[in-house]
């Protein structure tokens, strides 16, 4: 019963720091389950992935509702992370330990260097000629008044070729790899930052589902693991995105990129004294 | 620039909504069902299990779907949860079908393609991992 207790608990801090940063609860539950539970990373890997899964169902509701994904940008980009997600799901039960702990030290310093640089919300006004082409621009509405404002969408080819990263990351760690697909829609696409984030998190389930469909079918999914940390990352993660509105998020944000980086060095270390 | 269509409407934001919502609460009902169901009928195992996975003992738990859901149906904890964690992963898996019904409706001939390829992507991942 603690061991369970113990499970729930950890999941759902996981998720309730992967709400309040933005960056989903598969980053922290992961190491959480590793260094803390003694899991191996496969185990933690296939748990993981799931409740990513189960988060991003949850949350990607709401942004469809409102509006803000843009289900085109979402689809076309969607075929370059599946790809990923399946080939490095495959690849999970292949490589070694050590370099799976070292790529999530350095997706940890990605995800830091993420939280720090916040992206400046960049509006272009048309779309380059493959974009236009698969119709990716939209409208969102203007910060005053009921107008709406249109936006275009540029470089398709250098988003997709990071997607296919994100995929691969995603398959590999079991992470929903959000902060990888907000900046390549952001800094590469340039999407506006609200569109990003919404579309993101509407691919994040489909990513992640991509990736734990081939843990599921291979077996590769503990339960007794799986079950307490998908459900008790969505608690977190439910808890964190409704007390999200009623905290300041810039103040919390030393907080958050140490703890990344505290973890990039300890899975960074193993890595190491694995290889 | 594409606006918003009236059935992108429809089926954006009022069934997809509704259907993954659904589906999600039910998988959260089945995996707490298994969860309370192994603590009250074999604490014991979840203890064992949990140790043996600690020390990489191999987990694999592999059965098809007709024996997963016929023990299921038995009351077998760990096969509930199972049922569970799939059903979960179901609700990617329709939300790119609801767009797929979307684009074929609209005719989208472009996005009727790209949402074809995630699907069978999605399918090849479960036969890859049978195989893998």
């Amino acid at each position: 019963m603690f061991i369970l207790l113990g499970l729930l608990a950890l999941a759902m801090g996981a998720g309730f720091i992967g709400a309040l940063s933005g960056l989903g609860g598969g980053v922290f539950i992961v190491p959480a389950l590793l260094i803390f539970a003694h899991i191996p990373m496969g185990v933690a890997v296939g748990a993981s992935m799931i409740s990513v899964v189960a988060t991003s169902a949850g949350a990607s509701v709401a942004f469809v509702r409102d509006g803000w994904t843009n289900l085109r940008v979402a689809m076309a980009l969607e075929c370059a992370t599946v790809t990923g997600a399946v080939t490095g799901a495959y690849l999970a039960g292949i490589v070694p330990t050590w370099v799976l702990e070292l790529l999530f030290a350095l997706m940890m310093l990605q995800s830091a260097y993420f939280t720090v640089t916040k992206i400046g919300d960049s509006i272009l006004p048309h779309s380059d000629a493959l974009a236009e082409r698969l119709k990716l621009g939209g409208r969102i509405p203007a910060e005053s008044g009921n107008q709406e404002i249109e936006y275009g969408v540029v470089n398709v080819p250098g988003g997709a070729i990071l997607m296919v990263v994100a995929g691969l990351m995603s398959g590999l760690l079991g992470i929903g790899s959000g902060a990888l697909k907000v900046m390549a829609m952001d800094y590469v696409m340039h999407l506006p930052l609200k569109v990003s984030s919404a579309t993101s998190n509407f691919m994040i389930g489909v990513t992640a589902g991509a990736g734990a469909l081939v843990f599921l079918a291979r077996g590769d999914v503990a339960t007794v693991i799986a079950t307490p940390v998908a459900l008790g990352v969505t608690a977190g993660a439910l808890a964190g995105g409704r007390l999200l509105p009623h905290v300041n998020v810039q103040s919390l944000r030393i907080m958050f990129v140490a703890i990344l980086v505290l973890i990039a060095v300890e899975m960074g270390w193993r890595a190491l004294s694995g290889f | 620039m594409d606006t918003v269509t009236t059935d992108e409407e429809r089926i954006l934001r009022v069934w997809t909504p509704i259907i993954l919502r659904t589906i999600l609460v039910g998988a959260v009902v089945i995996l707490l069902f298994g969860l309370l169901s192994i603590m009250w009928q074999d604490p014991g195992y979840y203890v064992m299990r949990f140790h043996s996975l600690q020390s990489h003992v191999r987990y694999q738990n592999r059965k098809n779907l007709a024996a997963l859901a016929s023990t299921a149906f038995k009351g077998d904890p760990r096969s509930i949860m199972t049922l569970g964690l799939m059903v979960l992963t179901l609700v990617p898996l329709v939300r790119v079908a609801f767009c797929f019904v979307l684009f074929v409706k609209e005719r989208d001939g472009i996005y009727v393609a790209f949402t074809a390829y995630v699907l069978i992507g999605l399918v090849a991942g479960v036969i890859l991992g049978r195989v893998g």
